[in-house]
């Protein structure tokens, strides 16, 4: 009978068996964790960005502490009748530059989208910096997305084709497109 | 402590919260921080003319604050989560440029007084030129948190290190 011969057993064997079994569970537990983390940043429809790229994202994210972390990513939206909005995908801003094909002559609506976590507290938040963007064909847009000391900070520079310099535009909030005649 | 006792305790709390009254225009918020437990007046002058912070004001209030936050704190215990909207106000004249700022919780903060329209005040932020290159700045804020947010309409009235604050701080 297991039962008696587990009550025998030595309790140093006992620590042994429990941390060998420590070690079985611990790569499963640990890959679970790691994929929760993964999913916390990066768990949602891609975007599928087979356009030409036409949005050139320049990234910097620094949570400022080492126990807490910031994500930053891009939803796009395709901008509807009657500027009714359509998820599309999201594009995970994890590399310092990410580039991003989005439809020439059609708003989209970007939301740039900051994912903040702290591993102490055990707290997590969302803030996001909307904007209406209807890309010219042959334009390109660099985009500088910035999150530091609790602060982000989004930029945007429009280069006409053929026109070397770029010039920043502001951010057109969703409301411009309700009061256009509509998105074309 | 039996029944009585906490029915009496509960009864005096509640006709407590219903003495408590926060203020319901950006004026009584002013007349009430002097005297707040938990809110002061911090005035300073920036380097800058008036007509530029008006603008500023006008430029990133509305986009940088107006925002619908969602957090989540967990513990061993608890799981909680709180939205919470926040509504800023600008409003500028000839000689004096104001941002307010109100919050108020969708979800996880029971409401135990009359909410204004908008929300609970939060901050307010008047601007007035004292030169032609400076401006006084009046700021009606919390004096404990929201340090993110305080530091953000200081650099929205500098002009310094300008970017909109991360609210779910």
């Amino acid at each position: 009978m297991s039962g008696p011969r587990e009550v025998t057993r030595p309790a140093t064997n006992r620590t042994v068996g429990i941390l060998l079994g420590i070690g079985r569970v611990a790569p499963v537990v640990l890959s679970i964790c790691a994929a929760s983390l993964y999913a916390g940043c990066f768990g949602i429809k891609t975007y599928p960005n087979a356009l030409d790229k036409n949005l050139h994202v320049h990234t910097s994210t620094d949570s400022g502490s080492w126990f807490s972390r910031v994500c930053a990513a891009l939803d796009i939206h395709r901008v509807g009748e009657n500027c009714v909005l359509d998820y599309v995908g999201t594009d995970q801003l994890a590399d310092s530059k990410t580039d991003v094909g989005t439809p020439p002559n059609r708003w989209s609506y970007l939301v740039f989208v900051f994912d903040s976590s702290s591993f102490l507290a055990n707290r997590s938040g969302t803030i996001t910096s909307e904007m209406l963007l209807k890309p010219h064909t042959g334009s390109h847009y660099e985009i500088a997305v910035r999150y530091k000391d609790d602060m982000h900070h989004v930029k945007i520079l429009e280069a006409l084709p053929h026109q070397s310099a770029a010039r920043e535009i502001e951010p057109l909030p969703l409301g411009t497109c309700q009061l256009s005649s509509g998105p074309k | 402590m039996n029944r009585y006792h906490v029915l009496i305790v509960a009864l005096s709390l509640l006709a407590l919260c219903g003495c408590v009254s926060h203020p319901q225009t950006a004026e009584e918020f002013r007349k009430a921080v002097p005297a707040a437990f938990s809110a002061k007046v911090e005035t300073f002058e920036v380097e800058r003319p008036f007509g530029q912070v008006a603008s500023t004001f006008q430029k990133m209030g509305p986009s940088c604050l107006s925002k619908t936050i969602k957090t989540t704190s967990q513990t061993t215990t608890s799981y909680q989560v709180i939205v919470t909207t926040y509504k800023p106000t600008v409003m500028v004249t000839g000689k004096k440029a104001e941002l307010h700022h109100q919050q108020h919780h969708e979800q996880g903060v029971l409401s135990v007084s009359k909410e204004s329209d908008g929300g609970y005040y939060l901050l307010v932020a008047d601007a007035q030129p004292v030169t032609q290159t400076k401006t006084c700045i009046d700021l009606y804020r919390p004096s404990m948190g929201h340090s993110v947010l305080i530091q953000a309409v200081k650099n929205l009235a500098s002009g310094e290190n300008i970017g909109c604050p991360d609210l779910a701080k």
